[in-house]
């Protein structure tokens, strides 16, 4: 049996050790900090801490221990302050925020001092494949094992705290902890290394807005936000937050019962939240045609993030920042969905009367198949996206007319594709109604002729449009487009070759030589105001497209020349051995001729023809 | 679909019948039926509200809370049904609708963001818990000595000061919980930070303010008057107070950002029948927040922080007269203020999370009721559109 004096001894020294360091006490404890002086006083340090902490094990209640095991309690709690002082010390002298250049390629993947996980093995998974310009395959089937926790090719740790830190905060920890004191550990190491965090995310140029803040600014400015937002998000998850769990893990690892996983929610779940909301802002902004593509960019971002969301947000505490994140991408889905459904609407419910001058493209004609050229861009998220097919007819049940859509016709074709094929059915009949206000029918088919041949050169120029589209759908696009042309020429002259029929004109008799001259006049007559007419209107006309405009003046050419000059050989005789024929006989051949090449220029012409030279 | 033409007249029909205004129709009938079901169920539930809270305690508990959380998705769907279901769209399109319907949707816009700030607050209560529990877990050691004292001290200290932080101010809370300065700092602003446990990444963005929210809430918050209380507008009109109580009662529970000046009284017509339990706890909210400002102590009207921090500030007494052993009365206090703060902590433990869930799904609701009805309203403008 020991005297107590002896017991005692070494444990005054270990009082002694601790109590010099007592900051509440001392002036010089204030200003030096323990772990800044030589290893020794380190060690002695922890020693005396231990010693205190082992004695207390073996404490008893009753009288003069009690003094004793009190002395003890407070010497511990000394130690305690002190280390937890210490602690935070240590961990600010390494908070440096991580540099954005730091997550260049080359500084990573080349520093052997940086990550020692096998994440270094796949020398293809540079980091630049962060950029959001690059749908990065690799990443998608190399993050879709997630067996094990650096399986995911993308995640980038950091060593955020230099090894001989990591011992030392190691071997506060343990004491803390096993002192009890494992409340205060987390509290401490969770408002430094929030800071941390904090000070990262503004090098990244991430913004806090509310809601509020997001619907009020204007979409161009947004869709600059959403960019940085990509980008930055990925930097965030797979090297900010993945670095963070791992520090938790190289500090707390073996101490305590899930203490690490404890002090990585202190430290991120706010940043995360903070970073998943702007997302979430945009996802519920009020949708309107023009954002598809930057929503479709976000989500296409997002969704490339959660199997490195899922990996460093694994543990049962962190579920709710994974179910956010799902939520949000569904959101973003939905938003894609209800947008593309927009456009539809809108599409069809283009309200503008104003017909356009010349009967040339409707600027609707251009914006739709601008935007589903885009789409056909974006068709490989979209293909997953986009699930039912265009809701046709019910949705339009109070407006008599709807245009239709078999769908039998288009067995095998996606989704997606069928709504293409929707929207440029609704744009067509759209734009027929917009041809109803031309007050000239013939104007009406040209300009139906125009857009729809700007539809099929659309298409036919993407090879992705024209692939969704199909080529039987395009035969019919085309078989249209025939038709309006023929419409237009029925429109227009059969009128004007009218008057160049034989019917009537023969008289039977007995003096006249067979031919009424003054129905032939008549006739001439007609022909001459009617061809003027036309020509001076449609000259003004426009078909954009040059071969378009060659082909239709060449169709007028093949009805019209033929019959005026055949009209011309039979009865010119008939006008010229008569007076004043040249009021009658105004336009040789070739003035017609002429004449056609200035249809559809788009510009008026001079009135003055020449005249038939004699 | 090749019976446009009947399809045609039919629904030409229907929509001339609904805009007649005095109409002997069937459905207008079932329609009055529904909106007074409505104002009877949004009073019922706020009298059972009522009833859940005793006198003596403050109303703002965090079970409270949730109950109210759940009468608010209760009442929300029964309004999204009275709204939308089997409706011409083009109704909500029209007059005072067209003004109302779109002032509620931007409520409900400044509501979404409000319950992102509640959600933060959360977290800071649970900061005060996590305190609380340092202190329980320090005087749950037997025998308490000076060590424990000390130790409970210390986090006793740092839940006062954080308790007591004025939003918005800059304060001094963080400096304490160093236990003393230290020369060779990295850097002034890097100590003075150190141990501010308001995280930066906790807050709204900047400038933002609960209090100014509210109060934008509630701008334009008439109830409707003379022909426009009947029909849909009434309807809107309580739903609109029914989130902006919500809301407010949120914002004075639980720490938001900026809540100086948040408003303590709402312009709710007295005489409203399905309105009375509400007013009355309007005013006992109210009446606390007013008090708990006169103090200076506005962390919060939550009735679980309330508690922290009476038992705190008697532990505080305590802990400073405290000398090795202490006396058996005083420990036995002591020991039974412990027991109730340990009786808190697992109250908060088993209630904030559920409660930051409940948040986020009243956020989920809203925003989805607000996207079917932004959708009603697009169909129904196009409808009235002229089109070919």
């Amino acid at each position: 049996m020991e005297p107590p004096e002896d017991k005692r001894a070494p444990l005054d020294a270990a009082e002694e050790v601790i109590l010099r360091w007592d900051s509440t006490a001392s002036e010089e404890a204030r200003e030096r900090m323990i772990f800044e002086s030589d290893r020794q006083e380190v060690d002695r340090y922890l020693q005396a801490v231990d010693e205190i902490q082992l004695s207390l094990s073996s404490v008893s209640l009753s009288g003069d221990e009690q003094q004793s095991g009190n002395k003890a309690n407070s010497t511990i709690q000394i130690a305690m302050a002190r280390l937890e002082d210490e602690f935070r010390n240590i961990l600010l002298n390494h908070t440096s925020p991580i540099e954005p250049d730091s997550f260049d390629s080359t500084a990573l993947s080349a520093d052997p001092g940086s990550s020692s996980r096998s994440s270094i093995d796949t020398p293809s998974a540079e980091l630049d494949e962060l950029d959001d310009d690059h749908l990065n395959e690799e990443d998608l089937s190399a993050s879709s094992d997630r067996s094990s926790y650096r399986s995911t090719s993308s995640i980038r740790e950091i060593d955020l705290v230099p090894s001989e830190a990591v011992l030392d905060l190691r071997s506060i920890a343990e004491r803390m902890v096993s002192a009890g004191y494992l409340r205060e550990c987390i509290q401490v190491y969770g408002s430094v290394r929030k800071l941390a965090v904090d000070a990262s995310f503004r090098r990244l140029g991430i913004e806090k807005l509310s809601i509020g803040d997001v619907q009020r600014l204007e979409w161009e400015q947004l869709e600059t936000k959403i960019r940085r937002w990509i980008r930055a998000a990925k930097v965030c998850v797979r090297v900010v937050f993945a670095s963070e769990k791992k520090l938790c893990e190289q500090i707390f690892e073996g101490i305590g019962t899930a203490v690490d996983d404890a002090c990585f929610m202190e430290t991120v779940k706010g940043p995360a939240i903070q970073l998943f909301n702007f997302a979430e802002a945009i996802s519920i902004s009020r949708r309107s045609p023009e954002k598809l593509f930057k929503i479709l960019d976000l989500h296409d971002g997002l969704m490339d993030l959660i199997p490195d969301i899922d990996v460093v947000f694994e543990s049962k505490s962190s579920e709710s920042i994974r179910v956010q994140a799902a939520e949000i991408l569904s959101r973003l889905a939905e938003a894609a969905r209800g947008i593309l459904s927009e456009f539809e609407n809108a599409v069809l419910r283009e309200p503008s009367r104003v017909p356009v001058p010349g009967g040339t493209i409707h600027p609707l004609t251009r914006y739709v198949m601008n935007y589903i050229s885009l789409i056909s861009d974006y068709k490989q998220t979209l293909n997953e996206l986009i699930v039912s097919k265009p809701s046709t007819g019910t949705r339009y049940s109070s407006d008599p007319t709807t245009p239709d859509m078999e769908f039998a016709e288009l067995e095998g074709k996606t989704p997606l594709a069928l709504h293409l094929i929707w929207v440029i059915v609704i744009l067509q009949f759209n734009l027929e109604g917009k041809s109803k206000h031309y007050k000239d029918l013939s104007l009406a088919h040209l300009f139906m002729m125009n857009n729809v041949h700007y539809i099929v050169e659309k298409v036919k120029g993407s090879p992705e449009l024209r692939e969704m589209i199909g080529d039987d759908y395009l035969k019919k696009l085309t078989g249209k487009l025939r038709q309006a042309a023929t419409n237009y020429l029925r429109a227009t002259w059969v009128r004007v070759l009218y008057s160049l029929r034989d019917e009537g004109l023969h008289v039977s008799g007995s003096f006249s030589s067979g031919v009424s001259k003054s129905a032939l006049r008549e006739r001439f007559k007609s022909f001459n105001a009617m061809f003027e007419e036309v020509h001076r209107t449609q000259a003004t006309w426009l078909i954009p497209d040059v071969q378009l405009r060659e082909e239709l003046r060449i169709s007028i050419s093949e009805k019209l020349i033929p019959a005026y000059r055949s009209f011309l050989g039979r009865f010119r005789s008939h006008i010229e051995s008569g007076k004043h024929p040249e009021n009658y006989i105004k336009y040789s051949v070739e003035d017609l001729e002429a004449a056609v090449l200035d249809f559809f220029e788009g510009f008026p012409v001079s009135q003055h023809l020449r005249r038939r030279s004699q | 679909m090749r019976a446009t033409d009947n399809q045609g007249s039919f629904l030409n029909r229907i929509s001339i019948r609904r805009n007649q205004v005095v109409s002997m129709d069937g459905n207008h009938e079932q329609e009055l039926e529904d909106l007074d079901l409505f104002q009877k169920h949004v009073a019922d539930r706020f009298s059972d509200l009522l009833s859940s809270t005793s006198d003596d305690d403050s109303v703002l508990s965090i079970a409270w809370l949730r109950k109210l959380l759940d009468a608010f998705l209760c009442c929300e769907a029964e309004f999204k049904a009275v709204l939308l279901m089997g409706r011409d769209p083009s109704q909500i399109s029209k007059p005072p609708l067209d003004r109302l319907v779109p002032e509620f949707l931007d409520r409900v816009v400044k509501a979404l963001d409000v319950c992102n700030a509640a959600a933060h607050g959360v977290e800071s209560v649970r900061h005060y818990q996590k305190l609380a529990e340092i202190v329980v877990a320090a005087f749950e050691q037997k025998p308490i000595g000076d060590g424990q004292v000390r130790r409970a001290k210390k986090a006793l200290n740092s839940l006062m000061l954080t308790l007591e932080d004025k939003e918005g101010s800059t304060h001094k809370s963080a400096e304490r919980t160093w236990s003393f300065g230290r020369r060779g700092a990295p850097s002034n602003k890097d100590r003075s930070t150190a141990g501010n446990f308001r995280s930066l990444s906790w807050t709204m963005s900047k400038g933002w303010s609960a209090a100014k929210q509210i109060q934008a809430m509630s701008a334009n918050l008439v109830a409707p008057r003379g022909g426009e209380s009947s029909g849909l507008a009434l309807p809107v009109y309580i739903m609109s107070t029914i989130m902006v109580f919500v809301m407010w009662a949120l914002v004075a529970a639980i720490p938001c950002q900026e809540r100086n000046g948040l408003l303590t009284h709402f312009p709710v017509p007295r005489q409203l029948g399905w309105a009375q339990s509400m007013i009355v706890l309007q005013d006992r909210i109210a009446e606390e927040w007013k008090k708990k400002k006169e103090k200076n102590k506005l962390a919060g009207l939550l009735e679980e922080t309330q508690r922290l921090e009476r038992l705190g500030l008697s532990l505080i007494e305590f802990s400073d007269s405290f000398q090795f052993p202490g006396e058996a009365e005083r420990l036995e206090e002591v020991a039974a203020q412990v027991s109730e703060l340990s009786e808190i902590c697992k109250k908060m433990e088993e209630g904030l999370v559920p409660l930051q869930q409940q948040i986020r799904e009243v956020f989920h609701r809203v925003v989805r009721s607000r996207t079917e009805i932004l959708d009603v309203l697009d169909q129904g403008g196009k409808m009235s559109a002229p089109t070919m």
